[in-house]
């Protein structure tokens, strides 16, 4: 599903994010990447969104060759692969159900497709109640669900998780991982970057670790460190 | 059906979000686009007045006095041979003094002390397809210009048997640089006004871009494509200018009226510009409107639009 190829990634300012990263994440897998702050593990998935292009070797997402899809098939692209982030990125004049049906509406779905899928997914990440709820009346873990369900609505084949749990307090962050292993049961290949390390230890998942943007650890049914 | 439904709610509420910004750009648009048609019409209306004026006005050969029947078979055939004249007229003596007898019916003194018949030439009378084309008549008879001791320029032929010929040249040469000059200058003036109008339209789309600068991020993570991101911000631009070309139009109209009707009671003696003219020019600023508002868009999303 997702494949690294000694790829390296520089930035113009000459800073090295990415040093020679060679990895395979199969399709249905759940992968921890983990390591401190300016490991790399941003630039990693801003790569995989086609956000930055690798300086050198071949980033394959979906069984497409990112340096061959043209800039204006990123967008199909990026329907496949759904994003978390931290800072949940929810617009905040719109409702959940608003929110959800958003990346729906601008990919050109319509408003019956909106009006079946949106209420299913928020269903099914526990909101059921909460549709008409705007962001600053949920809670940051609600608000992190309504954000998951808004990169899992389009059933994206890849969710790219970057620190989801980094706002949350343990608690929640427990159950927005319970979430995430259920979306990933569905068959949805979910990579989670994260320096959480109770979770990591608690999930026993595959884990990949970084420093200085190389890979210094691979390993499945993994530890923080 | 849906997509168009979105495009115009997104428009909608882009217009609504930065209103006074929306309101600058149009109110630019609207005086860029009023010069622009101003320009147009006062072309029209200098080019009403030259060729009102010298659609009527007749190159005068004057021949040597008394003339032959012969000299003038002779030089009318050169005229008639020539492109550009359209109708050549041989005014004898008769013709030539009942005008002059009309000319100066109101001065006794000329009509009694001026024997007609023995000082005014016979004349052929040359009518041109484009007056602008005096030279060629000039050219055909060999004449050259020869300026009077009083400052007018008249022509001198080696052609035997004329006299000399009205020259007109400089008149319509004065008239021409006149309305270029002028419309040259509105057109400028114009021309900066829609660059600005450019610019401010853009910056009013960059401006919307920068609010939604977050909607716009998460449609890119979810995969919008770039048009369902950027039509909404063009149509916003089309709607801002086509706005301003609307209140151009109808206060190029309003000028029409105001100043060019009332001039109409005073004035006889040149026609004016129509309603149909200002009419004439209205699909040119609406052309200009698009003209600016693609221009905009596409200075206003570069860069920030990149994937």
């Amino acid at each position: 599903m997702i494949k690294l190829d000694h790829v390296s990634k520089t930035y113009r300012n000459g800073v090295t994010a990415l040093e020679d990263v060679s990895l395979e994440i199969e399709k249905g897998e759940f992968v921890f990447v983990v390591g401190p702050s300016g490991s790399g593990k941003s630039t990693m998935i801003r790569l995989l969104l086609k956000e930055e292009e690798a300086t050198l070797g071949t980033v394959h997402v979906a069984g497409k060759n990112l340096a061959n899809v043209s800039s204006w098939k990123v967008p199909h692209l990026r329907r496949n692969v759904g994003t978390v982030f931290q800072d949940y990125k929810l617009l905040q004049d719109k409702t959940a159900f608003e929110n959800v049906g958003f990346a729906l509406e601008v990919i050109g779905k319509a408003k019956q497709v909106i009006d079946q899928r949106v209420p299913e997914i928020l269903e099914y990440v526990g909101l059921g109640d909460k549709l008409n709820a705007f962001p600053d009346e949920l809670s940051g873990g609600e608000q992190q669900r309504v954000s998951i369900a808004r990169a899992c609505v389009n059933r994206p084949l890849v969710l790219l998780a970057d620190e989801p749990t980094g706002n949350l307090d343990p608690t929640t962050s427990v159950d927005i991982m319970r979430l995430l292993d259920k979306v990933n049961r569905i068959g949805t290949t979910v990579v989670m970057a994260t320096h959480d390390q109770a979770i990591v230890d608690a999930m026993r998942k595959r884990v990949i670790e970084l420093e200085k943007g190389r890979v210094i650890r691979d390993q499945s049914r993994g530890v923080y460190a | 059906m849906r997509r168009i439904d979105y495009y115009f709610r997104e428009t909608a509420s882009g217009l609504r979000r930065n209103g006074v910004v929306a309101f600058a750009a149009m109110s630019t648009a609207f005086i860029a686009l009023f010069l622009f048609g101003l320009a147009l019409l006062i072309a029209r209306q200098f080019d009403l007045v030259i060729t009102a004026w010298t659609g009527n006005v007749e190159v005068a050969v004057y021949l040597d006095d008394p003339a032959s029947p012969e000299t003038v078979t002779r030089v009318q055939e050169i005229l008639v041979d020539l492109p550009v004249v359209t109708d050549v007229e041989y005014w004898d003596k008769d013709r030539t003094c009942e005008q002059y007898a009309e000319l100066f019916a109101n001065q006794r003194a000329f009509l009694e002390n001026v024997n007609c018949r023995q000082t005014i030439p016979t004349s052929l009378r040359v009518s041109l397809s484009d007056p602008a084309r005096f030279d060629t008549i000039t050219a055909a008879l060999t004449c050259q210009d020869q300026r009077q001791e009083d400052g007018s320029v008249d022509q001198v032929c080696a052609t035997p048997g004329i006299l000399r010929v009205s020259d007109f040249s400089e008149l319509l040469d004065r008239l021409v640089v006149i309305t270029r000059v002028l419309s040259i200058g509105v057109l400028s003036i114009a021309l900066i006004m829609l660059v600005s109008a450019i610019f401010l339209v853009a910056n009013t789309l960059r401006m919307g871009l920068f609010a939604r600068r977050k909607e716009i991020g998460i449609m890119r993570l979810v995969g919008a494509t770039n048009w369902r991101i950027r039509v909404p911000f063009l149509i916003e631009g089309l709607v801002e200018t086509v706005l301003g070309a609307a209140a151009a139009v109808f206060t190029l109209f309003l000028v029409k009226v105001v100043f060019i009707d009332r001039l109409r009671e005073n004035v006889q003696f040149f026609p004016l510009i129509k309603n149909s003219d200002v009419l004439a020019v209205a699909p040119w600023i609406v052309l200009a409107a698009a003209v600016v508002a693609v221009i905009a868009g596409t200075i206003g999303m570069r860069r920030f639009l990149d994937v």
